[in-house]
């Protein structure tokens, strides 16, 4: 069945929608907290929400059976003013916002700038975090002094240092023409803001080149928890656990939830009212009944259990909502495993004949289409843009086992499968395959790759081991959900703040070959672990590399810690701690720790990168001696200037993703140890920090920073993305990557890692096609793989798409754990893409 | 390791994740040497045995157990192709009994042009046989490939009788082989050894940058792709010949 044409208008209408930047949510949650200033932080946060949900403009679309907005515009992220990370990008990059095409109302502009940008000076999360980096000693310092600016323009030379603040302005270094002078002009005059930007933005740089972002988030909503109590069971079990409430503390909690459930009620009781009041107007009797619908069941859900699918999508589209509405844009909140949480709604409903599939896709339809209502705010930082619909992630869970390990695919999945083919948007969808998956059902997501690139394939017994092996139960392990990109979480009981905090496995070779500096960076970071030079053998390289890492590893999550601790003390979320299992219980905020599993994360990046330098090193420094130390450091301190030969040996050296054991047990060494140096990491809650080598498609900005590598990188070029390989490294074909892939134990990464592959070039026209990928998806997962997801577009259509984008608005690909339009994608990402290795045509 | 000279294969490409040569995901091995010269041939390296790798069939073998899980998964195996890998009987057929002993799935593609005892020499070994019948008129057939297909239709027959598995092929070349009379010829030949199907491998121009790379003039310059109508009629003629014709999709 094709889209629905209803559902069809409402997708014109997202894609054609404008961007704008709303302050709705920024001034009525900033009002509030101006009044409550002083008091218990989950009151604060309460009152600020029931502020923001009483007072924030809602409407009901044309065609919309399931209502429900976040902000006054279609397409508005939520901004929470007190995380830091909005009002920094507003401070020092609001020309970028605009000229990407956000659009601001003049009253709201003068809001932003006189009033709530000055409130929050000093009292957000980022500020304090600043602060506290700074008295730790764990910020990096920017030096900038002549010895040090020498350095990094001989590291980079001038194009790709410009090419970091202007992507085009690069481009002009060297040409001769007016172009030339414009761009440059262009450039000067940016330059004083830019200059601004990088001062404010390094306080944030982590030792050792790691990150620490503002947000924690990536969580999975407790929907099942809101879907079979509603929000006035909630709230009745907060009342009752505070009979037992011991401090003031608990009993300022409990309050507070008490508060968001009745703001729950009162934001759906708006919605319904206003239904009414269109359904007494419309002359469309079809439109009519659909509104009285609508108000029957916002009267109804979130508040009391839904009696009916419609209710139940409803119920989940408002717990949603208002969860990103509460946390701000960019903050990776999770539906979950929605086939399993519909599944009682859809087959009762089925059942009675209450509702047909024709009806219930529709519904589908528009529920998915709806997950792409959002957009992050991001400025565009060397090429790179992620300001795309669908790009705030809020990724779907499909298939998989059940808490009793049985096979829970359903013809709601099948529906689900169809919708997000119907709809062909960016959406983040995740299949869970387990042994017990039935046979058709892996090759029917491939085969949806013929409409749309955005599905996921994970491996349901990698990730269950993985969650056994961090502290859950069996039962919680199997009802897992990917938050995020790929990131495997608990259902509704966990707080794991999956994403944010990171580090690039390269810059440990940086600061090997540096003694304790990072090329770009220059300051001091860490400790001198000696003279590359000296170095007489590849062990005691390598135990230089891990010994920097560890300092990395230490670095990033005692940052994570200081950052974590300020959530905890001044910003609380009584909405989404209400559903997550633990925090009523233990009548304390998700922030404080109280949901029922406690998880921090640490991202390695650049893993095909360094795994490819190592083995370069061993085999053309130590087994050939083709080259000394010396040589090597004085070649990546140049950007391999005159060394093009040398530059090209390097990069002819094994590589990883070619099934060659001995590169792939460097591979699985330095996972196995980057694991466990993790997990040796207590966040701030008492949980302990797991691994994940995900690169949030940031693998082209992170490699900016990044100095010549010696697997023959250039500075500034990309770094491997995820747990791929490097682009243009493998050489032998799908099977050799997943080969290399599956020496690594995938167990121990417990946040997960990502591998994406281009299919060879017009593989799916064919079912032989499809079922071959199909069973290279079985395979790999036999083997151990966690995750893989495939781009089928190939490099001729995506040439064409960047020279004619308007063509190819909905090209959709899939960038890292999640998807992007390729087209709204920053040129150097697109070419990342396009460079990730297309396999030649199948034989 | 030293080469044993009698049954060291002489190999010019190993194509892993193959798809479109036999049953499930295989692992293709392309042997040096052919009996034909065709003048759409994809493989033209094959022309050239001194230029091809020397390797033992266990050294194969190592190789193509690399992706036995994805065998395992989907019921593929080994590939031997050419050339023709059948023309020097002795290296095949230690390959074949190698991949044997590690159980591995057989498929070998063939020309047919070769001696009915370098056949019989695999019988026993070979899970599936891929044959072409790329004309059926013989003196047409010699123009094409520089050979009459008097070997190739006994070798047809030779495989049918033993009871074999054999997949038949026809490279579909507009132009060339496509003709009602051709199509009808095909019918009746496979109809006589009780065949009704048949996989049509449509022609394409991929292959010609390798004659370019090679200093080779490729003698087909000018043909053109099968089309969407050439490709509906071919197997609707056949089908109305008794012959399923698949064809893999544009």
């Amino acid at each position: 069945m094709p889209l629905h044409p209803k559902n069809a208008a409402q997708k014109e209408r997202l894609l054609r929608a404008e961007h704008w930047l709303c302050m709705e949510r920024a001034r009525f949650y900033t009002e509030a907290h101006r009044e409550t200033e002083g008091q218990h932080p989950s009151l604060c946060a309460g009152r600020a929400l029931q502020r923001v949900l009483e007072n924030m403009t809602i409407r009901i679309e044309p065609d919309e059976l399931l209502v429900g907005n976040r902000a006054s515009k279609r397409i508005a992220p939520p901004i929470a003013p007190e995380r830091g990370d909005f009002t920094f990008v507003f401070e020092h990059l609001f020309d970028d916002l605009k000229a990407f095409g956000y659009r601001i109302d003049p009253r709201d502009e003068r809001l932003l700038f006189e009033e709530l940008i000055p409130y929050w000076k000093g009292k957000t999360v980022r500020d304090a975090k600043i602060v506290a980096l700074k008295e730790r000693g764990l910020s990096s310092h920017l030096d900038v002094s002549p010895k040090e600016l020498r350095r990094k323009l001989r590291s980079f030379g001038v194009r790709k240092l410009l090419r970091l603040v202007d992507d085009g302005a690069a481009e002009g270094v060297g040409e001769r023409s007016v172009a030339r002078v414009r761009r440059a002009v262009r450039l000067a005059s940016h330059l004083p803001r830019l200059a601004r930007a990088v001062r404010a933005g390094a306080g944030d740089n982590l030792k050792g080149r790691g990150r620490c972002t503002d947000t924690q988030a990536h969580i999975v909503l407790g929907h099942e928890k809101v879907l079979s109590l509603g929000f006035s069971g909630i709230r009745e079990q907060a009342r009752a656990r505070k009979d037992r409430a011991t401090d003031d503390g608990e009993r300022a909690f409990l309050d507070a939830v008490e508060i968001v459930c009745d703001a729950m009620r009162a934001f759906s009781e708006r919605f319904a009212a206003l239904a009414r009041g269109e359904a007494a107007e419309t002359s469309d009797p079809a439109r009519r009944r659909e509104l009285e619908s609508i108000a029957e069941a916002c009267g109804r859900v979130p508040w009391l259990p839904p009696r009916s699918f419609a209710e139940a999508v409803q119920s989940m589209w408002f717990t949603q909502n208002a969860a990103i509405i509460s946390y701000g844009a960019g903050s990776g909140i999770t539906p979950g495993r929605v086939d399993q949480l519909l599944h009682p709604w859809f087959s009762a409903d089925v059942a009675s004949g209450a509702l047909d599939r024709a009806h219930a896709l529709r519904l589908l339809e528009e529920f998915v289409i709806k997950l792409n209502d959002n957009v992050v705010i991001w400025p565009n930082i060397g090429g790179v843009q992620l300001n795309h619909l669908g790009s705030d992630v809020e990724n779907i869970t499909l298939g998989g086992v059940d808490a009793q390990g049985d096979d829970a695919t359903s013809e709601l999945t099948s529906l689900f499968i169809e919708a997000l083919g119907n709809t062909n948007l960016a959406t983040t969808a995740s299949f869970r395959v387990s042994k017990g998956s039935p046979r058709d059902y892996v090759r029917q997501v491939v085969a949806v790759h013929r409409k749309t690139n955005s599905p996921a394939f994970l491996n349901d017994e990698t990730a269950i081991a993985a969650l056994v092996r961090d502290g859950y139960s069996l039962e919680d392990a199997r009802q897992y959900c990917l938050v995020g990109c790929v990131e495997p979480s608990g259902n509704g009981d966990t707080y794991g703040a999956t994403g944010g905090s990171k580090v690039y496995f390269p810059s440990a070779l940086d600061l090997v070959f540096n003694r304790g500096k990072t090329t770009f960076f220059g300051s001091q970071d860490g400790v001198d672990t000696g003279d590359p030079a000296e170095m007489r053998s590849f062990d005691e390289l390598l135990a230089a590399f891990y010994r920097q890492l560890e300092s990395m590893v230490e670095w990033v999550t005692e940052a994570t810690n200081l950052r974590d601790a300020i959530w905890a003390e001044r910003f609380h979320n009584p909405l989404i701690s209400c559903t997550i299992a633990g925090c009523i219980e233990r009548a304390m905020d998700m922030t404080a720790g109280g949901a029922r599993y406690n998880f921090g994360s640490v991202g390695g990046g650049g893993l095909g990168t360094v795994v490819d330098s190592l083995a370069a090193v061993r085999r053309f420094v130590f087994e050939e001696k083709a080259l000394t130390m010396d040589e090597l450091r004085e070649a990546l301190a140049t950007d391999f200037r005159g060394r093009e030969g040398l530059r090209r040996r390097l990069a002819s050296g094994p590589r990883f993703g070619n099934d060659l054991q001995e590169v792939d047990d460097l591979a699985r060494d330095l996972v196995d140890r980057f694991c466990a140096m993790v997990s040796a990491r207590k966040t701030f809650c008492g949980g302990r920090y797991k691994a994940s080598l995900i690169s949030y498609g940031l693998n082209v900005y992170e490699g900016a920073l990044e100095p010549a590598t010696p697997d023959g990188r250039g500075a500034g070029e990309p770094l491997s993305n995820s747990m791929s390989p490097s682009n243009g490294a493998e050489r032998r074909g799908p099977t050799a990557v997943l080969n290399s892939l599956s020496r690594i134990d995938q167990t121990r990464i417990g946040y997960g890692n990502s591998l994406n592959m281009r299919l060879p070039l017009g593989i799916l026209r064919s079912d032989k096609g499809v079922e071959s990928v199909a069973h290279l998806v079985r395979a790999y997962f036999d083997k151990g793989g966690f995750h893989v997801q495939f781009n089928a577009a190939d490099t001729a259509t995506l040439r064409a798409a960047q020279k004619d984008p308007a063509a190819y608005a909905d090209l959709i690909v899939r960038v890292s754990g999640y998807s992007a339009y390729f087209t709204r994608l920053g040129r150097r990402i697109q070419d990342d893409i396009i460079g990730r290795t297309e396999l030649s045509p199948c034989h | 390791m030293s080469l044993n000279a009698e049954t060291a294969c002489r190999v010019f490409d190993v194509q892993r994740f193959s798809i479109h040569d036999g049953p499930g995901i295989r692992t293709t091995v392309f042997l040096a040497g052919c009996p034909l010269r065709c003048a759409f041939c994809q493989n033209p390296e094959s022309f050239r045995p001194d230029a091809a790798d020397l390797m033992t069939p266990r050294a194969i073998i190592a190789e193509v157990l690399k992706d036995r899980d994805y065998y395992a998964v989907s019921g593929g195996g080994l590939t031997v192709s050419g050339g023709d890998p059948l023309l020097h009987v002795a290296p095949v057929r230690a390959l074949l009994e190698e991949a044997r002993r590690n159980d591995l799935h057989t498929c070998v593609q063939t020309s047919g042009a070769v001696p009915e005892a370098n056949l019989a020499a695999v019988l026993g070994l070979v899970d599936l046989f891929q044959l072409d019948l790329k004309h059926m008129d013989a003196r047409r057939h010699r123009a094409l490939t520089g050979a009459s297909n008097e070997r190739v239709l006994r070798a047809a027959a030779f495989l049918a009788e033993r009871g074999a598995a054999v997949q038949f092929r026809m490279p579909l070349l507009p132009g060339v082989n496509d003709d009602d009379e051709n199509l009808g010829a095909l019918a009746r030949f496979l109809a006589g050894l009780s065949v009704h199907a048949l996989e049509l491998v449509p022609y394409h121009r991929l292959y010609l940058d390798k004659y370019a790379s090679l200093g080779l003039e490729p003698r087909l310059r000018d043909l053109q792709p099968p089309s969407a109508a050439d490709r509906e009629r071919v197997v609707d003629r056949l089908r109305r010949h008794g012959v399923a014709a698949r064809i893999e999709p544009l």
